[in-house]
């Protein structure tokens, strides 16, 4: 049953051989020194300051909610730094490679990158861009965020929590292992098939693009079930359902997806191991296989999966534009029920993925019109930012700029995805890049809303201010360069450049494409602010108090900054929608607690990083066809979870003097700080 | 995080447990499939009304599962299991029916159907 | 506003010694949430399995009408509600906190379903021996996915309930063990009513 290779296999090593390592391909080589320097300097540092121990015991082993969005959102970071090279490897090559006269270099006959290389490039900026990279910095936001915000001490399930965590993170460094061993998928994003069956993809670069995806969508699933049980279970009194914030809202609808749609993505890209490993039939070309069978299962995770990444996004505008407005959010009713609206309809829409498929006209016009509805809560929640902003006192800070120019991008995109809806202009425009730039549009007010989210709450989890000067300079060359590439990518959609081009046949597009080229450039520079801005901000670290921009209205800013890694000394008791508002406007806001008490907090574990880690392994065998590393790593998970079932650990308690002396000292309570060790409870303590 | 503090047996979903709705259940979904078997088995009626009918009774032992086996009900215990499980149904139907709607109509506009081909023919 | 009421003398601002929320009802509805998502896995196989059941999808191998035996599969329901309703007769006996009753149902419901499991290997392995095993058509394909997952979900639920045989008389009921015996009995439940389904879907309708 088991499916015989091409090549080369040995018990030991499986499929992998010597010329699996691409050290002949300059481009790869250089990348690895420049990852191999990167790695030396850090893990160097680590040991110079010996901080490994600190490392392990305050980070690896952590089950803090904030911690694990922090590291979510520095996994997130690295990947999104990773996809955008690979972005801007593809436009280069675009603007080299232009007509029949152009000179090849490197192996190329055209541009730079060989078509097999390109391919790669493209798959692995789809894929790391929504899975590694969006993914894990809203998930590290909400991780961050909505416990603050519900006012509780931490997620459902923190253990899980850090399970999630360690299984995305061991997928996206399958994703970055594929550069340095064996190859990428080159069969796009969404794994064109039958290009993905074994047939036509011989190498491992499909099964390295299926199982990073599947391993980190385990994780993915598990934190929506996390999040989902922490929003029903552990809002903080008086916060009944109609005085939860609206980002606390879109995170349960956004977590709904996660929940309900990821295990179709599972079942899809099992089924199309199950073709590559066991020679079933699901989606070959022959022996009764149905390859639009693979399109359909793909997307009917694929658009939930859209939706999933903008909820959150829309969360953090209805978070800043009011805060920054000075006003209560406009239409909070509204704004919850359009939430929900889009996140049910997003399941009766993904046909619009393929409405060239073949399939009638009454099925193209149900998806098309079930797709424009969604415009019409979309737009419920654009009038209600419009009100929200209009009248308001208006400020505009780095999150505040991030979310209006979010709004422009979703207008823009918005408006072209109705376009696209209508399948009469689909037919025209499918496979062009008039689709990449309006999806592009759509992903980068996401890009957008992170960044501002990640500006708004920053203050908030380290104590101090990200620096505003260099903030404004990042979001300006950001979203000029936004600006600059896809309105010369809407052109050449209109011109007619189809999507995944290696090599230009129409000198006609040379302007665009180097314009495109000029953007490009431009986020180069867009980056250097961003990073100066890290430096600047850490060099200087400025305190803030407990609400840094002074007219926040929500929970997590009644806490200090930075916040206690037990979050609240004691609950808050919740009065009012905007609680810090109304707190602010009676003059309650700088009321403290009168006495402290003991607070129960759940011991760190190194079984999360463990498990993370054999899921890796687990990948890399399989990937390789390594059956007795596969094999040893999945009975390892098993063994491990039936261990860490027998655990007696009941947590440990900080007794009401050392929360007094944290309240008075935060630095030492706060994420960064090393904690002393504290001895677990016992039995009879608990009771 | 608090601390457990009461006995765990205590809980209403341990409470919950009863040996007459979990026999019910188990009676109730074993007479449901018996009959479904025996529609299924006496092969009378045509495809259509066949397929109605065994659906029919799939649905009503699914009802007597979810009522008498989970023991879903709207009690401050279950509310949350009960709803969560109201707003997955529609995306099940949604998936299932979609795509079996839009597989079907596809076929019919593009697969010619070779009379031969709809006999089986290793078996016979 | 209703929401925006003026503070008064009764209002608070802190709730000290909040009990929170109770974390075996947590956890039993984030196990309930998990198996809604594994609901979800088995809709995209029975979608797939629905798509390809049909002759182009067999291939001129053999279609459903061929391969299910309807009664057998009333055998293997008999099993698999038997199972269920032994772990469920367990979970009363929890209720009384009788070990010895929890862990005799847990035993019963462990045979019960080894039953049901050698009807299924004896079928699948039967179909492989006549040459149509899972590579042969994309219908078998489809068939053999959706009985071997379920079968794979049968397989965990034993591993589990052997694993709350060993934790019982060791760490005895106490607030984990006790969740940990409600999410079983949820998810031993929940493969029965997948089973159900597999059963009038495949077994029911493709004998038709």
């Amino acid at each position: 049953m088991q499916v015989a290779i091409q090549g080369p296999w040995s018990p030991l090593l499986g499929r992998l051989t010597l010329s699996a390592i691409p050290y002949t391909n300059p481009i790869l080589v250089g990348t690895f020194a420049v990852a191999a320097l990167i790695a030396l300097v850090v893990a160097g540092a680590v040991l110079y300051y010996k901080k490994l121990g600190y490392l392990w015991r305050e980070w690896l082993t952590t089950v803090d909610h904030k911690k694990i969005g922090v590291m979510y959102i520095i996994v997130g970071l690295v990947m999104f730094f990773r996809a955008f090279v690979d972005g801007l490897m593809m436009r280069t090559q675009q603007a080299m490679a232009i007509g029949p006269h152009s000179p090849g270099v490197l192996g190329a006959q055209h541009g730079y990158l060989p078509p097999f290389h390109f391919d790669q490039v493209y798959s692995a900026h789809g894929t790391i861009m929504i899975l590694f990279a969006a993914t894990p910095l809203l998930t590290g936001l909400t991780n961050v965020v909505v416990p603050l915000q519900i006012g509780a001490r931490d997620m459902a399930f923190p253990y899980m929590n850090a399970l999630s965590l360690w299984l995305t993170t061991a997928g996206a460094i399958l994703v970055m292992l594929s550069l340095f061993v064996g190859d990428f998928s080159s069969a796009g994003w969404v794994g064109l098939i039958p290009l993905t069956e074994l047939p036509y993809s011989p190498g491992v670069g499909v099964d390295y693009w299926m199982w990073a995806i599947q391993i980190s969508s385990i994780g993915t699933t598990l934190n929506a079930i996390n999040m989902i049980v922490t929003i029903i279970k552990m809002r903080a009194p008086g916060m009944g359902w109609f005085r939860v914030p609206v980002f606390t809202w879109t995170t349960l609808s956004t977590n709904i997806i996660g929940l309900t749609a990821f295990p179709i993505l599972g079942v899809v890209l099992a089924l199309l191991g199950a073709d590559r490993y066991l020679g079933t039939h699901f989606f070959t070309a022959g022996n009764g296989g149905n390859l639009m069978l693979y399109t359909n299962m793909f997307w009917i995770w694929g658009h939930p999966e859209v939706y999933f990444l903008v909820l959150p996004a829309f969360g953090i505008f209805s978070e800043i534009i009011p805060t920054f407005s000075e006003k209560p959010l406009f239409g909070y009713t509204t704004m919850v029920a359009a939430t929900f609206a889009i996140a049910g309809i997003s399941w009766a829409v993904w046909l619009h993925h393929f409405f060239t498929m073949g399939a009638g006209a009454d099925v193209n016009g149900f998806f098309s019109i079930a797709t424009m509805l969604v415009g019409i809560p979309t737009g419920v929640k654009v009038f209600n930012w419009m009100f929200t902003l209009y009248r308001g006192r208006l400020t505009f800070t780095t999150p505040m700029l991030w979310a209006l120019a979010g709004l422009f991008l979703l207008l823009v995109g918005g408006i072209t995805g109705m376009m696209l809806a209508i399948p009469a202009i689909n037919y025209t425009v499918h496979n062009s890049v008039f689709v990449i730039a309006h999806f592009h549009c759509m992903v980068l007010l996401v890009a957008a809303a992170i960044f501002a989210g990640v500006v708004y709450w920053f203050p908030k989890v380290f104590g101090f201010q990200l620096d505003e000067k260099n903030g404004l300079m990042f979001f300006w060359s950001f979203i000029t360069a936004t600006a600059i590439v896809f309105t010369a990518m809407f052109a050449l959609g209109f011109q007619g450049e189809t999507r995944r081009l290696d090599y230009i046949f129409n000198p006609a597009w040379r302007p665009m494409l180097w314009t495109e080229e000029a953007g490009m450039m431009l986020y180069l520079v867009s980056i250097f602010y961003f990073l100066r801005m890290l430096y600047v901000s850490l060099r200087d670290r400025v305190p803030v108090a407990s609400d840094p921009w002074g007219t926040a209205r929500t929970l997590e800013f009644l806490t200090h900054s930075p916040v206690p890694f037990y979050n609240f000394a004691v609950t808050p008791q919740v009065n009012a929608r905007d609680e810090l508002a109304w707190r602010r406007e009676h003059g309650l806001d700088k009321a403290q607690p009168e006495a402290f008490e003991p607070i129960h907090m759940p011991s760190n574990t190194g079984v999360p990083i463990i498990i993370g880690m054999l899921s890796l392994t687990l990948g890399f065998g399989l990937i390789w066809r390594i059956w007795w590393m596969a094999g040893f790593s999945l009975l390892a998970i098993i063994i491990a979870v039936i261990i860490r079932s027998f655990d007696k650990n009941l947590g440990y308690e900080l007794k009401p003097e050392e929360v007094a002396a944290m309240e008075r000292n935060l630095a030492t309570a706060s994420i960064i700080a090393e904690q002393p060790a504290r001895t677990p409870l016992t039995e009879a303590e608990a009771h | 995080m608090s601390a457990p503090h009461s006995n765990p047996l205590e809980h209403p979903e341990v409470r919950q447990a009863s040996t007459w709705r979990y026999l019910a259940g188990f009676a109730a979904t074993i007479v449901l499939m018996q009959a479904a078997l025996t529609v299924t088995l006496r092969q009378h009626l045509p495809y259509t009304e066949y397929t109605l009918t065994i659906a029919g009774l799939a649905l009503a032992s699914l009802l007597a599962q979810a009522a008498l086996f989970f023991g879903l009900d709207i009690s401050r215990a279950q509310i949350w299991k009960s709803v969560s499980l109201v707003l997955t149904v529609p995306l099940f139907i949604l998936s299932v029916g979609l795509t079996v709607w839009m597989f079907h109509s596809l076929m019919q506009r593009t697969m010619i159907m070779p009379q031969n081909m709809a006999q089986p023919t290793m078996l016979q | 506003m209703a929401t925006q009421a003026a503070p008064g003398a009764g209002t608070r601002l802190f709730h000290p010694h909040f009990e929170g929320h109770d974390q075996i009802s947590a956890r039993t509805l984030g196990f309930w949430l998990y198996m809604l998502s594994d609901a979800l896995l088995f809709t995209g196989l029975f979608l797939a399995y629905a798509v390809l059941n049909n002759p182009m999808g067999a291939a001129g191998g053999p279609i459903a009408t061929q391969i299910v035996n309807p009664v057998e599969g009333m055998w293997q329901t008999y099993a698999v509600l038997g199972s269920v309703a032994a772990y469920s007769l367990a979970t009363v006996a929890l209720k009384k906190g009788s070990m010895v009753g929890v862990m005799a149902g847990i035993v019963i419901s462990i045979l019960l379903a080894l039953v049901f499991l050698g009807y299924e290997v004896h079928d699948l392995m039967g179909l492989m021996a006549q040459g149509h095993g899972p590579d042969s058509s994309g219908f078998l394909s489809a068939f053999f996915v959706l009985i071997a997952t379920h079968g794979l979900h049968m397989v965990f639920g034993i591993l589990w309930m052997i694993v709350m045989l060993v934790q019982i008389p060791t760490l005895g009921f106490s607030p984990n063990v006790v969740a940990r015996l409600l999410n079983l009995r949820m998810f031993w439940q929940f493969q029965a009513t997948v089973w159900v389904l597999v059963y009038v879907y495949v077994y029911m309708i493709g004998a038709f």
